[in-house]
């Protein structure tokens, strides 16, 4: 901690944040001057105001890697911390450990899991589909830049030493002004109210790409499963996230403007709960389910086989989806909603593992005689199925809701949803990028890093997350940053901690892959893995207008049946308009516009938010104004 | 029209109609709290706080205003400018009336003491009164800009295009309304 004065003002400064103030202060001008020496601006400027769907892709998937490691740096905090007990690593302990695992949970699932998705839909659903953009590239670039000033808004507080301390459920009555009066939980509900909308618009973007923009031929049920679990998870978010969006709303006014929804005599800090999770096991689903997508179509892939129960599996997602809306209360069975509700939601929540159970089963059966080659995607995939087959079978025991009253807030739970996320999300978003990396930069990465890669972060992560199965039973107690000598927990948090460290070696590996890939990587082919859908049959890196001529599809993997009987898709003459690539600063220029008037409403400069927003309003005058349609209009109605 | 127009046109109807669905998420969320915390068990009840008068006036000046948007929306597919002009001026009126009498009803709400903060209850409408009210004032806007636009020389299609998103919009923020209307006022009105 140091303190300083400045303009009489007693200034605290603890000191990691002055650590970081200097690394910042010191990288900074050495990533400018780089850029600047190796004449990077133009390529810079090019992405900013990029509307094409691999870029905007690539610009998701980069600060998403990026927000990953910070969010990672967070989790490796907390390891050291609880290393050995009665431990006081740095300033880690109390109130800083709190805010350590706020930032943690809020970054990992909002601003990296959340965007990495995001990203790979981007690059790979149109091209699976056979559309030449998403439908609303505009959008899809306001999208983005609201996720990355969400993102830069988060990451502010914590240069400002008001990180966010109520954890990333920001339980109430903590999370409100009575309690934690420091800026911090005003950050995380602007932060997440941004880039919510960010993911909102997503969600409506890949719906009508889905829905209006695939090649002739592609029915529904003869998309990708990665396509069709996109569509599903689209819809989840349309629920659920203006749910959330309306949660924060009620919060923002409980803390700036005196209401007292969630706390005082008046208010229920349980409806916040409700609310909260009505959002929050969907979100669950909104991660999982495309990972699955992605899984289905790398197991197919490469195990040179169809994907086993097709139909099956695209059920399974549904009914996964529609069951996410009704389980959102076993998270509050110690709540004590009465036994009829636990009961209702404990049951709901047992019939979840039908469909996934099935799913499954069917990935099971797609390797099963197929000739299966071990790629890095396919090894991630491969570790996946028995990692989430675990994080399933703690999630049946903790839908046991009498005995959640003992799991409740203890290590077994932080296991299992470590077990369900990473098993899934993550290592699906691992698999995913490997997998398409020809797509996105037309080279291939490295196979014997990325075996390191995936080798290390298993295994570190089997080390770190099994053992709190134990020491949750044991009942260590999540978000407490201490224990006691002689409670029998040394040896396996020591365990855990050296796990983390191995998850944090193998992500090194895999950014020092990135880093070698773009150096002197091997170039790929349209189709380096034999692929089945149609994003082989388009160059890698994928071009600017994909499907200059848009093929025909006439069953399912249609282009894996062409090139086993050795002819070419059919392509269609005369196919429906793409939409519009335009060049535009509008989109980056909105979201920081929106980025500062938070920064007003959060430190009530009330004039400040008001000016931004009337700019606000005239960047809608603006883009209404130059609408990019008129000239393509214009032509199409030569006499009016 | 032209074959690409219309393409990108459905998009658009259908990407806004999904758009509509969330706002709908969105204010059933609030209904949902308005029925959690009303009536409240302390302070003011609702039937004391809301003035029939003025809840009858602004009803009648929005419920009207989505029917005189159908004067444009007519004059839109015949071409006659004058419709569309006299379509859009009555309702950008109706709708300025609208919030002028809703302005003023929160205003003698927070005269008689019913702020904000007195109660949950009223927190409650307040929010959800308040949101549906910068609906109409961004509709407002809106139709103002809209305007504008037609005195642009923009290609017809593009105009009525724009114009007919505002109408979904505009019917959408009176859906919302009759809800409000029937949920929130008439338990305790009548």
């Amino acid at each position: 901690m140091m303190t300083f004065n400045l303009l009489d003002e007693v200034l605290y400064m603890p000191s990691d944040v002055i650590a970081a103030w200097v690394l910042a202060l010191l990288l900074g001008p050495a990533v400018l001057v780089w850029i600047t020496r190796q004449r990077k601006w133009p390529v810079l400027w090019e992405y900013a105001r990029t509307t094409n769907h691999r870029k905007v892709g690539t610009m998701y998937l980069l600060f998403g890697l990026l927000f990953f490691l910070r969010a990672g740096t967070d989790a490796l905090i907390m390891r050291t911390q609880l290393a050995v007990p009665q431990n006081d690593f740095w300033v880690f302990q109390g109130e800083k450990y709190n805010e350590v695992f706020s930032t943690h949970g809020t970054m990992m699932i909002f601003f990296a899991a959340m965007p990495l998705l995001i990203g790979l839909m981007n690059i790979a659903v149109p091209l699976q589909i056979g559309a030449r953009d998403l439908a609303f590239p505009f959008l899809n670039a306001v999208s983005f830049w609201l996720f990355l000033a969400g993102g830069l808004l988060f990451n502010l507080a914590f240069f400002l030493d008001s990180s966010p301390n109520a954890g990333w459920t920001a339980y109430t009555p903590l999370s409100t002004d009575t309690y934690t009066q420091t800026a911090g939980n005003d950050y995380y509900v602007f932060a997440l109210q941004i880039s919510g909308l960010g993911t909102t618009l997503t969600a409506v973007n890949m719906i009508v790409t889905i829905l209006r923009h695939r090649a002739p031929g592609m029915s529904l049920t003869r998309m990708p499963l990665f396509a069709w679990a996109t569509l599903i998870t689209s819809f989840l978010i349309l629920i659920a996230f203006p749910v959330l969006t309306i949660a924060l709303f009620l919060l923002m006014f409980d803390r700036l403007f005196d209401t007292s929804f969630f706390s005082g005599e008046m208010g229920s800090p349980v409806y916040w709960q409700h609310l909260f999770w009505i959002f929050g096991h969907p979100e669950v689903y909104i991660l999982a389910l495309p990972a699955f997508g992605i899984f289905s179509d790398i197991i197919s892939t490469f195990s040179r086989k169809k994907v086993f129960g097709y139909m099956a599996m695209v059920i399974s997602l549904c009914l996964i989806g529609f069951l996410g809306f009704m389980v959102w209360a076993h998270h509050m069975f110690t709540v004590g909603l009465g036994p009829m509700a636990n009961t209702f939601f404990a049951i709901t929540t047992m019939l979840i593992a039908v469909p996934t159970g099935i799913k499954v089963f069917n990935w099971l059966f797609t390797m099963r005689n197929g000739i299966v080659r071990f790629t890095v995607p396919m090894l991630f995939a491969i570790a996946f199925i028995p990692t989430f087959v675990m994080g399933g079978v703690t999630g049946v025991m903790l839908s046991v809701a009498a005995a959640d009253m003992q799991f409740h807030d203890t290590h077994f739970v932080v296991a299992h949803f470590h077990y369900t996320i990473i098993g899934s999300t993550i290592l699906g978003i691992f698999a995913g990028i490997y997998y398409w990396y020809p797509k996105i930069t037309g080279k291939i990465l490295n196979r014997r890093l990325g075996l390191w890669h995936a080798g290390l972060f298993v295994t570190g992560f089997h080390l770190t997350f099994f053992i709190m199965h134990i020491t949750g039973l044991n009942g260590m107690p999540r978000r407490t940053y201490t224990y006691e000598w002689g409670e029998n927990l040394l040896a396996f948090n020591l365990i855990s901690t050296i796990g983390a460290f191995m998850m944090g070696a193998g992500v090194l590996f895999f950014a020092w892959n990135i880093y070698t890939t773009h150096k002197s990587g091997e170039k790929a082919s349209a189709d380096p893995w034999q692929g089945r859908s149609l994003e082989w049959t388009v160059a890698s890196p994928s071009p600017e207008h994909p499907f200059e001529k848009v093929p025909i599809v006439d069953q399912r993997d249609a282009f894996w049946y062409a090139k086993q009987s050795g002819r070419k898709l059919q392509v269609e003459k005369d196919p429906r308009p793409a939409p519009i690539a335009v060049y535009t600063i509008q989109p980056a220029l909105m979201s920081m516009i929106l980025l500062v008037m938070s920064i007003g409403l959060i430190y009530n400069w009330w004039l400040l938010a008001l000016i931004c927003g009337g700019f606000l309003l005239l960047m809608f005058l603006w883009r209404t104004w130059k609408d990019e349609r008129r000239s393509l209009y214009e032509r199409e109605e030569p006499d009016e | 029209m032209s074959n690409h127009a219309d393409a990108l046109f459905a998009d658009k109807q259908i990407g806004f109609f999904i758009y509509l669905m969330v706002e709908g998420v969105m204010f059933g969320t609030l209904f949902a709290t308005y029925f959690v915390f009303t009536p409240a068990a302390t302070g003011p009840a609702p039937g004391e706080v809301y003035d029939t008068q003025s809840v009858i006036l602004a009803s009648a000046c929005l419920l009207t205003s989505s029917g005189t948007l159908m004067i444009a929306e007519k004059g839109l597919a015949n071409h006659n400018w004058r419709r569309i002009w006299t379509g859009l001026g009555v309702t950008f009126l109706l709708g300025t009336a609208f919030l002028v009498i809703e302005v003023q009803e929160f205003y003698f709400y927070v005269q008689d003491g019913y702020t904000l903060t007195s109660s949950n209850f009223l927190s409650a409408f307040f929010v959800l009164v308040g949101l549906h009210a910068s609906h109409v004032l961004f509709g407002l806007l809106w139709m103002v800009v809209l305007a504008c636009q037609s005195f642009r020389s923009l290609p017809y299609q593009l105009f009525k295009e724009k114009h007919k998103i505002f109408i979904y919009y505009w019917h959408f923020v009176d859906l919302i309304w009759i809800l409000i209307l029937v949920l929130v006022y008439a338990p305790f009105l009548w």
